[in-house]
């Protein structure tokens, strides 16, 4: 009833009456000890702020604060992980799924990461690396050292994988090749590795690009590597990309600390 | 006993650890979580790896393994129940360390569980000795103690059944029948002189009283064995009585018919050549409604199965509505953690959708298995109805199926042997008729336009017209990339020496010929043999341990459906067995071929890579050179879950 008056009004009164007729209809409701329009409205208003508060939540969660470890299996990104954040030193088998904890970056910020431990296993390394990477700020990509003169196919092979799939984030991460297991005689250095590296990925981007489409012809030509027609090189790639050498066992096995004060000051920069 | 046991967590975190050896346990376990694990054969819980048996269980709630290693020629039998001890007492002891997200309060917590767990290996142990060795029974305790001597004792010219009657009877008085003369007797009645004598005048004396005490002898011997009611006793002794009367009458069958002349008599009372009577049956049923001359079209009246089906399961469905309301209410709010029941429905029909997918049927059941076992106890998240968890985590592990090792990256390994100036050999094999031709000259077609040169070896010299299939292949590949476009260099060319000679040894001169003239591939033609086929089986695999080609590619069609799991065991284990070197060759990849044929059946991929855990490197989708793909996993795992 009221609101029908209002609504006559309303028509009737110019663009400044308008308001009008409303302030009447809800002084009236208010009146009548019965509202029904106004709770109607409140509740829409609440249901929106809590859509907004809950959207920027959400986005807020979603934004980067990840750093992924990643490489083959064996290379040790459990054992980087347990000293990372504990310093101690545990016995680790082949993980299966994916451990994540907040790690308290050493800076006089004392900013926060999320450190997720992502498994090695060829099954699975695609799959975890799906999931995660699209709230990645930084890559670690562990790579054993020891053993990289007989791996470094395989190693290659990921390595490209996860290039090309931080290069079609929409921000750039930041990436780190760990050379790990420094401590053993025969690891190779950081210098030697990047050499190899850059090698191998040169005839990778070539092969992998000449290989027989997939199934479904939707799937988009993958990227290209670098700059066509120079040998690759990483200071070519659209990411910034830096080595260093780190042993998670450290020297002395079990008892002493790890040697990884490069990996936890390169963690501090990015923080 | 044991050799070892640890608790880990999925995540990589060794939470505990008891070593009854020196020996690391990280060795036989990593091998465990390899092939058990992340293949997807978690069906059974246990696994031999060299000298050791491991037996495992996996906690889903909070992702835990409990691993237990004891050597192979042990059989402990309290293994399993001590798994179980264990798991329960660590979860209880430890439930909040391990109950968190975070990896935090798993790398802080301190797990001293080494008592606890002696604890239970001791009781574990003391338990299976506690059964104590059965002692034999003495004789008095025996039964036949308790039966008189004088039953056991055979007389001839008795009925054997009277004899087995009366022995039941226990302390009745018997006529005591001796065949013995001479013998003392040990229980004699008045009866047992004239018995004596000689045995003829005791029959019909024994007859006599008999047919008296029979009856009253069976009857009390059934109530007192048997227990059972007055009637089957009565009839038992109804169908005795007729016999007893000393002559056997001939036993009535009730179907047995009879060999009566008139009765098997079925011929009609008419002469030959004339008609039958009319028949006396309504001709319109005979004939039926509709038209008689024109073929009507199939009228699909599936509103009557319909109609039937959905009326049964009516009263069911209500009944069960409201159960699994109250059900689905609970698990969109609460914490529901799954078993086995649960998931039992939703499995079944996973496991029909994937074999009416084209899967093999025990490859679906084994899958089917092992995601039973991957999610039991877990613990699902709010919105999500077991379907979906079931769903989502069978999606999983089909990706994970289908990307089993190292991708074949063919291209990247003929570089490597052009830099050690060799020719890369690649050998086609499979059963007759799935396309190796075919899918060969696809790839010499891939590869020339990479720019690598190939040699084509027709080792296929039974198949009538395979060299001059290949010829014509060579021809065409020659006329698409001729010497003039790549420096006067022939790119492609046959080698081929006829029908009916050795194929191994046609390989070896390919591979020598290839060397010589500096050709970049060799692709190595075989022909089509059954997996039974012995013979042929052994010259496979004569070839290729002969010949060590670079690649073994099994070429298998999308059509073929549990016959998939039979080829490649009995290729596998036809080049296991006949190879002499310590590691033998066996498939390293999978061509699929024929994939255009097969809509959404994919499951003969899952199926291949299943049994092989070999990758498939390449996909053949129709019969035009420019007709290879490769594998995405992803698609195929989502046109094989598409309902």
């Amino acid at each position: 009833m009221a609101t029908v008056n209002s609504r006559r009004v309303g028509d009737g009164g110019g663009a400044g009456g308008t308001f009008q007729p409303y302030l009447d209809s809800l002084r009236q409701e208010l009146q009548q000890r019965d509202p029904t329009l106004l709770s109607v409205v409140l509740a829409v208003a609440v249901v929106l702020l809590t859509l907004v508060f809950w959207k920027f939540i959400w986005s807020r969660k979603r934004s980067q604060r990840a750093v992924l470890l990643v490489g083959l299996c064996d290379s040790g990104k459990t054992l980087l992980f347990v000293r990372l954040l504990t310093g101690h030193y545990r016995d680790t088998q082949t993980s299966i799924t994916d451990s994540s904890a907040v790690y308290r970056v050493n800076n006089n910020r004392g900013n926060s990461l999320t450190l997720i431990d992502l498994p090695g296993h060829e099954s699975l390394r695609l799959q975890f690396l799906e999931r995660f990477k699209c709230s990645a700020r930084a890559f670690v990509f562990v790579v054993d050292s020891a053993s990289f003169q007989r791996e470094v196919k395989d190693v290659a092979e990921f390595l490209y994988q996860v290039l090309i799939d931080s290069m079609g984030l929409k921000n750039t991460p930041s990436f780190l090749i760990a050379c790990n297991k420094q401590d053993i005689a025969m690891a190779k250095s950081a210098k030697l590795i990047q050499q190899q590296l850059e090698k191998e990925l040169n005839t990778l981007r070539v092969t992998r690009s000449a290989a027989p489409s997939t199934l479904d012809s939707s799937s988009t030509v993958p990227a290209h590597l670098g700059k066509k027609g120079k040998e690759f090189e990483f200071s070519q790639l659209p990411l910034k990309v830096e080595f260093l050498e780190c042993s998670a066992k450290g020297g002395r096995g079990d008892a002493g600390s790890a040697d990884i004060q490069n990996l936890e000051k390169w963690l501090a920069k990015i923080a | 006993m044991l050799d070892f046991f640890t608790i880990f967590s999925k995540g990589g975190l060794v939470l505990w650890c008891f070593q009854g050896v020196s020996d690391s346990c990280t060795g036989p376990v990593n091998a465990l979580i390899r092939s058990v694990l992340l293949q997807e054969r978690g069906g059974n819980n246990s696994f031999t790896h060299e000298a050791l048996t491991l037996k495992y269980k996996l906690d889903n709630q909070f992702e835990l393994v409990f691993v237990v290693g004891f050597q192979k020629i042990l059989s402990l039998t309290y293994v399993d129940k001590l798994i179980d001890d264990v798991h329960r007492l660590f979860r209880d002891k430890y439930r909040t360390e391990i109950q968190q997200q975070s990896a935090l309060s798993l790398l802080n917590g301190t797990f001293d569980f080494q008592n606890d767990f002696l604890r239970l290996l001791r009781e574990a142990e003391e338990s299976s000795k506690i059964r104590a060795p059965t002692t034999m029974k003495k004789f008095e305790d025996s039964e036949k103690a308790k039966k008189p001597v004088r039953s056991m004792i055979e007389t001839r010219g008795e009925k054997p059944k009277e004899k087995a009657k009366s022995s039941k009877k226990k302390g009745a008085k018997k006529e005591v029948r001796f065949l013995l003369t001479g013998s003392d007797g040990p229980v004699a009645t008045s009866k047992a002189a004239p018995a004596e004598k000689s045995s003829l005048p005791v029959g019909p004396e024994n007859g006599e009283l008999s047919k008296e005490e029979l009856i009253r002898r069976k009857r009390e011997e059934f109530i007192q064995k048997h227990g059972r009611g007055m009637d089957k006793s009565s009839k038992s002794m109804k169908s005795d009585v007729p016999k007893e009367k000393g002559k056997k009458a001939p036993r009535v069958w009730e179907l047995g018919g009879c060999a009566n002349k008139e009765v098997l008599d079925y011929s009609t009372p008419t002469t030959n050549g004339t008609p039958e009577a009319a028949v006396s049956e309504d001709i319109n049923l005979i004939r039926g409604t509709g038209p008689g001359g024109q073929l009507q079209d199939l009228d699909c009246s599936s509103s009557d199965d319909e109609g039937a089906a959905p009326n049964s399961a009516k009263p069911s469905a209500t009944k069960s509505t409201l159960g699994g309301m109250f059900g689905m209410l609970k698990g969109l709010v609460g914490s529901k953690s799954l078993s086995r029941e649960d998931m039992e429905s939703v499995l079944d029909k996973m496991r029909d959708h994937l074999i009416a997918k084209n899967v093999a049927a025990d490859i679906a059941v084994q899958l089917c298995e092992s995601v039973a076992n991957k999610l039991e106890g877990k613990v699902m998240g709010t919105f999500s109805t077991v379907t979906s968890t079931v769903k989502q985590a069978l999606q999983e592990s089909l990706v994970q199926i289908l990307q089993p090792q190292r991708r074949v990256d063919m291209l990247r390994d003929i570089m490597d042997a052009q830099r050690r100036q060799r020719p890369y050999v690649v050998t086609f094999c499979g059963v007759n008729g799935v396309g190796k031709s075919t899918n060969l000259a696809k790839i010499s077609f891939w590869l020339l336009e990479n720019g690598f040169s190939v040699l084509i070896a027709a080792c296929d010299t039974f198949r009538a017209g395979a060299v001059e299939q290949l010829r014509t292949h060579t021809r065409r590949l020659s006329a698409l990339h001729p010497p003039e476009k790549h420096g006067g260099r022939t790119m492609v060319q046959l080698f081929e020496k006829g029908y009916g000679k050795d194929a191994a040894g046609i390989a070896m001169e390919a591979i020598a010929f290839a060397r010589n003239q500096g050709f970049d591939v060799v692709l190595v033609d075989t022909a089509g043999r059954m997996q039974d086929n012995a013979p042929l089986m052994t010259a496979l695999a004569k070839l290729i341990t002969v010949n060590t080609p670079d690649l073994v590619l099994f070429v298998g069609e999308a059509l073929v459906g549990n016959e998939a799991v039979d080829q490649l065991v009995k290729f596998n284990r036809a080049l296991a067995d006949h190879s002499m070197a310590q590691t033998p060759r066996l498939i390293d990849g999978i061509v699929l071929t024929k994939f255009d044929t097969i809509d959404d059946k994919v499951g003969a991929a899952i199926s291949m890579t299943y049994i092989t855990s070999k990758p498939i490197v390449f996909v053949g989708t129709g019969q035009t050179y420019c007709d290879l793909r490769s594998l995405n996993a992803k698609a195929v795992v989502a046109a094989l879950m598409k309902a």
